[in-house]
């Protein structure tokens, strides 16, 4: 045990007296430990953010749109599609949207010019849309049954546009589709899955009918939450109940899927940060084997009088080796502790949540001293092979 | 301390150079011997010997009841530790280190408390006129000092045979007395030292001259008791 005491004290001080040199030195495994645990911290980070959202989206949610395989221009589900999916035992929740085409959206007169050349869209819908989608309401109301029932004309913007049309949260405002005044009574939060809802007009499926449709509304896309488990039958299943063998068909997508598949496309990139710190740290391992292979030949004269004191060759091995360790430790340590500053510095600017699984501190100290080690080998062993008597240059 | 017929020989074949032939050789404690001889009469060469650095290529060496000769290298190492102190011409002192901390460097991994080898570096020090010095480093010593910090560093092992090879070779002839002065006054009943050294005025101050000449011994003489 006092042995080694010895071996650590004697490794610190060679150490310390060369404070150039074994900077030098940790800057290998430093650097390396560093990439490694910012990359994997940082994917994880960004996973941990997309993990958030599929928690708060729920895995449950699947979106059938319409589609337009037959050529058709404007794909439509049927108009009783709503009813048609809940025929589906699995399914708990529907509802269902028609893009509006060819409206002009303004919020006054005089900016009728300025919001013209960017289409706005204006969006028919029901009651349910924010439970179904799980978004609340930054201010206002939804629309409601009376709504649709009265066919009132009311409408809600998406938070997008309510800061481009400086609507304050609560203020009443009048925007006009078509030259049709609507008034406003709610801004819908931002939908993460559906960025375009942001800034989006929604009104009731009963006024779009009057105001922009000559024709039963038939909506292109519904958003069904189902029971949990049962995503892909549920979303097999949707195909047929809602278009009954007829000619539109249906695309179905379970929404949780796609954000996992974006999780992965991370892991592929991860893979290659990853890779690059592994170089890096080769690269320092390879630095640590030169630096002190050219420390034994400085230090010849010293080994030899250490050999002539009587320390063993292992013990003038091991003492090498452990400088090698020491180096890998404390450039491990730091490394580690860069590595969290990148990783705390991305999150922040990225807006995600800080992530980091506790086995990489841990692991990135353990890879770098394994590479300290096997660096330190060869000049550990060339230490340990020199002949006292040649070192000393006796006589 | 018993060297018997020994001999060592570099290369092989034709190439082969006795550097030592048949040499016999008892130090006892005690003893104050001076190995003399020109370059290339083999001194150094029975430097390596004595100092178990090397082992005969024939003829056994025995330090104490130990027959190092039939040691491993391992073995070896341990009996050069424990029972032989080495002060070189050119000191070798460990450039980073404080004089006390090359003192100590002998005693490390021996199982000793940090404190109890401080006292006993410091001790050593002390028996060399330099307890004072003890943080200087060995730039910041004078040659003579590094030497008796040299000195330090081989006694505290409390050795049995001090070999000394040319230790006054790099001295002013006032730090050189100064030194040889230590080294006489080093030996004991326990004790022998060996110095190895062309210059024969260092030999002849020497209580025991042991000539050497083409790898054999010349002569071996007592000068004074």
């Amino acid at each position: 045990m006092s042995t080694f005491k010895d071996l650590v004290r004697v490794a610190f001080t060679g150490l310390l007296a060369r404070k150039v040199r074994t900077l030098l030195l940790l800057l290998g495994p430093m650097i390396g430990v560093a990439a490694i645990i910012a990359s994997v911290g940082l994917t994880d980070s960004a996973k941990g953010d997309l993990k958030q959202k599929v928690a708060k989206l729920g895995t449950n949610l699947i979106e059938a749109a319409a589609s337009s395989s037959f050529g058709g221009q404007n794909p439509t589900l049927p108009t009783d599609a709503v009813e048609r999916a809940l025929t589906v035992y699995t399914v708990e929740k529907v509802s269902a949207v028609v893009e509006l085409s060819n409206i002009v959206v303004s919020p006054y007169e005089e900016a009728r010019e300025k919001f013209e050349t960017v289409p706005i869209p204006v969006l028919g819908t029901d009651s349910n849309l924010p439970e179904v989608l799980q978004v609340d309401l930054v201010s206002g109301r939804w629309i409601n049954q009376f709504d649709e029932e009265s066919s009132v004309r009311a409408a809600v913007i998406g938070v997008g546009l309510a800061r481009e049309f400086d609507v304050l949260p609560g203020e009443n405002r009048t925007i006009e589709l078509n030259g049709i005044a609507y008034g406003v009574v709610g801004i819908l939060n931002s939908v993460e899955l559906e960025p375009g809802f942001d800034n989006a007009v929604f009104i009731s499926f009963a006024r779009a009918e009057i105001d922009f449709l000559n024709d039963d509304v038939k909506p292109n896309k519904m958003y069904v939450r189902c029971a949990e488990g049962t995503e892909a039958e549920t979303s097999e299943a949707l195909k047929t109940a809602v278009n009954l063998g007829g000619p539109q068909e249906i695309t179905t997508d379970i929404k949780s899927e796609a954000l996992e598949l974006a999780a992965q496309s991370d892991r592929q990139l991860q893979m290659i940060v990853i890779s690059m710190g592994l170089l890096a740290i080769i690269v320092g391992g390879l630095g640590i084997a030169n630096v002190m292979s050219i420390s034994v030949i400085q230090r010849s004269a010293e080994i030899g009088i250490r050999r002539a004191l009587g320390h063993t060759r292992n013990i003038i091995a091991i003492q090498f080796l452990f400088e090698a360790i020491v180096v890998g430790v404390i450039g491990g340590i730091l490394g580690v502790l860069l590595g969290m500053l990148a990783i705390f510095i991305g999150a922040s600017i990225a807006g995600w949540v800080f992530v980091m699984a506790s086995w990489l501190a841990p692991a990135g100290i353990v890879l770098a001293i394994t590479i300290s080690i096997l660096a330190g080998l060869y000049p550990a062993r060339r230490a340990a092979a020199l002949e006292p008597l040649e070192t000393l240059r006796l006589g | 301390m018993e060297l018997s017929h020994v001999s060592r020989v570099y290369g092989t074949g034709e190439a082969a150079v006795w550097a030592l032939r048949d040499v016999s050789l008892i130090i006892r404690a005690g003893d104050f011997v001076s190995i003399v001889g020109p370059s290339g009469s083999g001194k150094s060469t029975m430097l390596g010997l004595l100092g178990c650095l090397d082992v005969p290529t024939e003829g056994t060496i025995t330090v104490g009841d130990e027959e190092v000769t039939r040691l491993a290298d391992a073995a070896r190492t341990r009996v050069r530790g424990k029972s032989i102190g080495f002060v070189f011409q050119q000191f070798h002192l460990i450039p980073h280190l404080d004089a006390l901390g090359n003192v100590e460097t002998a005693l490390l991994y021996r199982s000793l408390k940090p404190a109890e080898r401080r006292e006993r570096a410091m001790a050593s020090l002390e028996q060399v006129g330099l307890g004072r010095r003890a943080d200087h480093r060995p730039v910041q010593l004078s040659g003579g000092e590094q030497q008796r910090v040299a000195l330090a560093r081989a006694l505290v092992t409390e050795p049995k045979i001090l070999l000394a090879d040319e230790p006054t070779g790099a001295l002013d002839t006032k730090n050189a007395a100064n030194v040889m002065e230590i080294l006489s006054g080093l030996r004991s009943t326990e004790r022998a030292v060996v110095i190895v050294t062309h210059d024969t005025s260092i030999a002849n101050s020497a209580a025991r001259k042991v000539s050497m000449l083409d790898g054999g011994i010349v002569s071996d003489e007592v000068l004074r008791p």
